[in-house]
């Protein structure tokens, strides 16, 4: 795997602590719901499925 | 359900599991077990009793927090095959079979740093196997409505954690060498993950769309209920911050816990499969979790709230009156608790014996005793290191009767595991981190560990009502163990983590930077971070000076691996690096090679002591060390530099020799070409000799005759000057002796004269000769020459066109500073098998005439050559049918 390809990988993992954490988790700290999900649990379960879509995407691709 | 049941389906389920193990193990080189989804399946192991049951506990009493052991795995998943293909390699190169073994290596095969990771490994991992025999106890006794009894006899919690030990054994300790693959072992654990996900995801879909009408229906009871809030999102700051730092504890957890090093390092059969695993291990987690939020709460609302919410999986089906679908969930919980127990406590008991056992006092009784022997004794210390620890853990839970839930013991674990990190983490890429740094770091962050989690809560267990937490020691306030310093905003694990994570972190940078390592230790920092670059360097990779005898080296490794396998180790050994086995000294590679032979079966440390006892070493220098690095790389590269300039060589000689062939072919062609002018020489002049002869001999020749053989003899003559004339032409056209008169002319008025020239021929054969010029050009050429080009063409086609139906075309016509012209006839034109020939000397197409041919057939070898002489063209038309077209093309611009 060439170093370019792999840098998106950490940048990856830079995006999911910056989304995954305070401040930006706050947006989403209401006790709306969509489809029974409250809203911090689906926007934490998109981020997640997001993460796995991309890695999947870059390993598959340039791996 | 009566007891006796459970117990033999559990026995069943067991026996399964054996049969998988020994099934997988007989077929390890199979698809089917050695794959990349075994691999990925197998880092599930993580979710342990702690997953399976806990998250709900968590999720129905304080909400979102359960998410945050998941999430470092997720953040860290990405990461993957950057640090993990690091760590694999090194540890496959060195045989390593621990986190111990490989921090340990680290810093320079430091003996008290690996003993270190072990204590520290053991103390946290043996209450958190406590917390699934635990975790199967409860189940148990749910499931079976019973009394809880009272004695370890009737107790069949201690026939399971004794049946694993059995498992463990089994499958984990069948050679002495604990770097080997247990593909049986792995196997069973990837099927495990898969039975654990798929009953988990069907209890979900059961309380969701069976007890309840989808996820809205219980979103809208459970969001009526009081204190929801606090469930769904967050309440204040403070649970946001206690949120980051979970994040970055089971961040650390996913690389560093045992089991996982184990699963993920140790057991992994290629690089490759750690590309699956970076997409598919996370997708594993994310299925595991979206249901947990619905079960808990359903819990919540079905079950009266004085059952243990950890147990609501369990609970639910149960109360519903389904006991098929409970003792599914009950397997389930299983699965999970025997995969991380059979894992922990295999990493643990290689640890203990490698790591502890071995390198302090067994080491020198091993030394004197024979090598299967010493084989047996080493797996006995696995073996019995397996039975004490799961046994231990077993008393730990029923003395202890630990009062905690299932996620704080976990979370403990965590918090004592990630004093690793520093060590780890930083080590692998920065070469400055020293052994004395990492030991300190991770003393000082155990210690303060120590004080803020483990003694507040033995103070709790043993001394009633101590004031000790409350107010803190002798009453001082800012050491308050939950409070230190007077943070007082964070909850007692995080708080804990945070403060042992300051002190380890920061004795470890401080350390490294303030006392530098011995040459060994920055050898092997500078091997583990510069991994990628000095991977392929493999035994050149070792700096070592000194003195050592093969005899000597040979004789340790005959303790440890026997007469045989050393004896085959070392040939192949000589052979890869072309050495002689008759040198009685040893160099620098064989005393790495024989480092990392032993490495496998005895620990690094261990390795390390008993080469060291065989060998003098003298010290060397870090610049020293880089250059030899650098030294062996550069003839590593030199030498494959080597290898690619004998491939050229090879393929320059390949060249030279299709040069040869076509010299030689080109040679044969000239004979070839000799030859064919000798016969065209010969024949007309035998004829003249016989016609002269007869001329000579008979006087009384009739006058008629005479003159008929007189004819003959100047045709014959004028013939043999046509040859000899267009011979020497060829000859100065082909080797550019030839000097081409070059003046400007009207190509029309070439054209013309070529035309005239053959004129009276065309009348007499009835041709129809049509000259089309588009333009007037004048071009710079040698006129005699091109002159000869044309009456060539036009003299082959007048050869081949029909009598009184033939008609000659002739265009002209510019295409950008090429003037082209073409020539075409309405004669039976070339053969497809011959137009690839016609241009060669003395060409004579086969089916032109077969008595005697026409012309000397050099016509257009010749013209071909003017052509090329003035740099323009001469070619036939493939396409065309419906006779010959030649294409002339001549450049306007220069010559």
């Amino acid at each position: 795997m060439k170093k370019r390809h792999q840098q998106k990988l950490v940048i990856l993992s830079i995006g999911l602590i910056l989304f995954l954490n305070i401040p930006i988790i706050f947006i989403f700290n209401s006790d709306a719901s969509v489809l029974g999900i409250p809203v911090l649990y689906a926007y934490v379960f998109f981020v997640w499925l997001v993460s796995v879509i991309i890695t999947y995407t870059v390993i598959n691709r340039y791996a | 359900m009566p007891s006796y049941a459970i117990i033999l389906v559990i026995i069943g389920y067991l026996s399964l599991l054996f049969a998988v193990g020994i099934w997988a193990d007989r077929k390890s080189k199979s698809k089917w077990v050695h794959n990349p989804w075994v691999y990925a399946l197998s880092l599930a192991v993580y979710c342990s009793a702690w997953t399976y049951y806990g998250s709900v506990g968590i999720a129905a009493t304080s909400g979102v927090s359960f998410l945050t052991t998941y999430l470092g795995p997720v953040i860290a998943l990405p990461l993957w095959i950057i640090i993990m293909k690091r760590v694999v390699l090194i540890s496959k190169q060195y045989q390593v079979s621990s986190i111990a073994d490989f921090i340990s290596l680290r810093y320079g095969n430091n003996r008290s740093i690996g003993a270190i990771v072990t204590v520290i490994c053991v103390v946290a991992v043996l209450p958190y196997i406590a917390l699934q025999l635990k975790a199967v106890s409860e189940t148990f006794d749910i499931l079976s409505d019973g009394v809880k009894s009272t004695s370890i006899l009737t107790d069949s919690t201690f026939y399971i954690a004794v049946l694993l030990a059995v498992f463990v054994a089994l499958f984990g300790t069948q050679t002495s060498d604990a770097s080997r693959r247990r593909s049986g072992l792995v196997f069973t654990v990837a099927v495990e993950s898969v039975l654990k996900l798929v009953f988990f995801l069907i209890i979900g879909i059961y309380v969701i769309f069976y007890l309840f009408n989808g996820t809205t229906d219980i979103y809208n009871q459970i969001s009526a209920l009081d204190g929801f809030e606090e469930l769904a999102t967050f309440t204040n700051i403070e649970s946001s911050i206690n949120w980051y730092f979970m994040i970055a504890l089971s961040f650390f957890a996913i690389f560093l816990l045992p089991r996982q090093f184990q699963v993920s390092v140790v057991e992994n059969t290629s690089t490759s499969h750690l590309k699956k695993a970076s997409w598919v291990f996370p997708l594993y987690l994310l299925l595991f979790n979206v249901f947990v939020i619905f079960i808990a709460w359903a819990g919540k609302l079905l079950l009266s709230s004085d059952l243990n919410p950890d147990y609501y999986t369990l609970y639910i089906p149960l109360q519903q009156g389904h006991q098929l679908l409970g003792l599914m969930v009950f397997l389930g919980g299983l699965s999970s608790v025997i995969s991380m127990v059979v894992v922990s406590a295999l990493a643990l008991s290689t640890m203990i014996s490698n790591n502890l056992i071995i390198p302090y006092g067994f080491i020198k009784l091993l030394n004197k005793s024979n090598p299967e022997d010493n084989a047996q004794r080493i797996k006995n210390v696995r073996r019995v290191s397996i039975f004490i620890l799961i046994i231990g853990a077993y008393f730990f839970y029923v003395n202890f009767n630990i009062e905690l839930s299932l996620f704080s013991i976990g979370l403990i674990a965590f918090v004592i595991i990630a004093q690793l990190a520093p060590a780890f983490f930083i080590g692998l890429f920065w070469n400055r981190g020293s052994a004395i740094a990492a030991k300190m770091g991770i003393l000082a962050g155990s210690i303060v560990t120590f004080y803020t989690l483990a003694i507040p809560f033995l103070n709790e267990v043993f001394i009633d009502g101590s004031t000790f937490v409350s107010e803190g020691p002798a009453g001082i306030a800012l050491l308050k163990p939950y409070q230190l310093f007077g943070i007082d905003f964070m909850p007692p694990v995080t708080h804990a983590f945070f403060w042992s994570m300051v002190f380890n972190l920061m004795f470890y940078l401080i350390f490294s930077v303030v006392f530098k390592g011995n040459y060994r230790e920055r050898n092997y920092a500078e091997l583990v971070v510069n991994a990628s670059s000095y991977g392929e360097l493999e035994e050149n990779a070792f700096v070592w000076r000194g003195e050592a005898y093969v005899a000597e080296i040979k004789k340790a490794l005959v303790r440890f691996l026997g007469e045989k396998r050393t004896a085959r180790a070392l040939d192949i050994f000589y052979r890869k690096y072309e050495l002689n086995p008759q040198e009685e000294k040893a160099d620098a590679r064989l005393v790495n090679f024989s480092e990392k032979l032993l490495t496998g079966s005895i620990g690094a440390a261990s390795a390390k002591l008993m080469i060291s006892s065989v060998v003098k070493e003298q010290p060397v220098t870090l610049p020293e060390v880089l250059k030899i690095l650098e030294e062996n790389k550069e003839t590593i590269s030199a030498n494959k530099q080597l290898q690619q300039q004998s491939h050229d060589l090879k393929r320059l000689s390949d060249r030279l020799k299709d040069a040869n062939l076509a010299l030689v072919e080109k040679d044969r062609q000239k004979d070839e070409f000799l030859d064919t002018v000798a016969h065209e020489l010969k024949t007309p002049t035998a004829s003249i000799r016989a016609t002269s002869e007869i001329l000579a001999d008979d006087d009384d020749m009739p006058k008629e005759l005479k003159q008929k053989f007189l004819n003959n003899i100047v045709n014959d003559a004028d013939r043999l000057a046509v040859l000899i004339t267009n011979i020497l032409d060829l000859e100065k056209l082909s080797s550019g002796r030839d000097i081409m008169d070059k003046k400007q002319h009207l190509l029309k008025d070439t054209l013309v004269k070529a035309v005239d020239g053959i004129y009276q021929l065309a009348l007499q054969k009835g041709v129809h000769i049509e000259i089309e010029t588009v333009e007037n050009v004048s071009l710079i050429y040698d006129e005699d020459r091109i002159l000869q080009v044309f009456t060539n063409l036009l003299s082959n086609s007048l050869k081949f066109v029909p009598e009184n139906t033939g008609t000659i075309k002739i265009q002209t016509q510019q295409y950008g500073d090429e003037i082209v012209m073409s020539f075409e006839d309405n004669g039976k034109g070339i053969p497809q098998e011959d137009m690839q020939y016609i241009f060669e000397k003395f060409y004579q197409s086969n089916n032109q005439n077969i008595k005697k041919p026409i012309g000397s057939g050099m016509g257009l070898a010749i013209s071909r050559h003017i052509m090329e002489n003035h740099n323009g063209t001469l070619t036939v038309d493939e396409e065309f049918q419906n006779g010959a077209r030649f294409i002339v093309a001549l450049k306007t611009g220069g010559l």
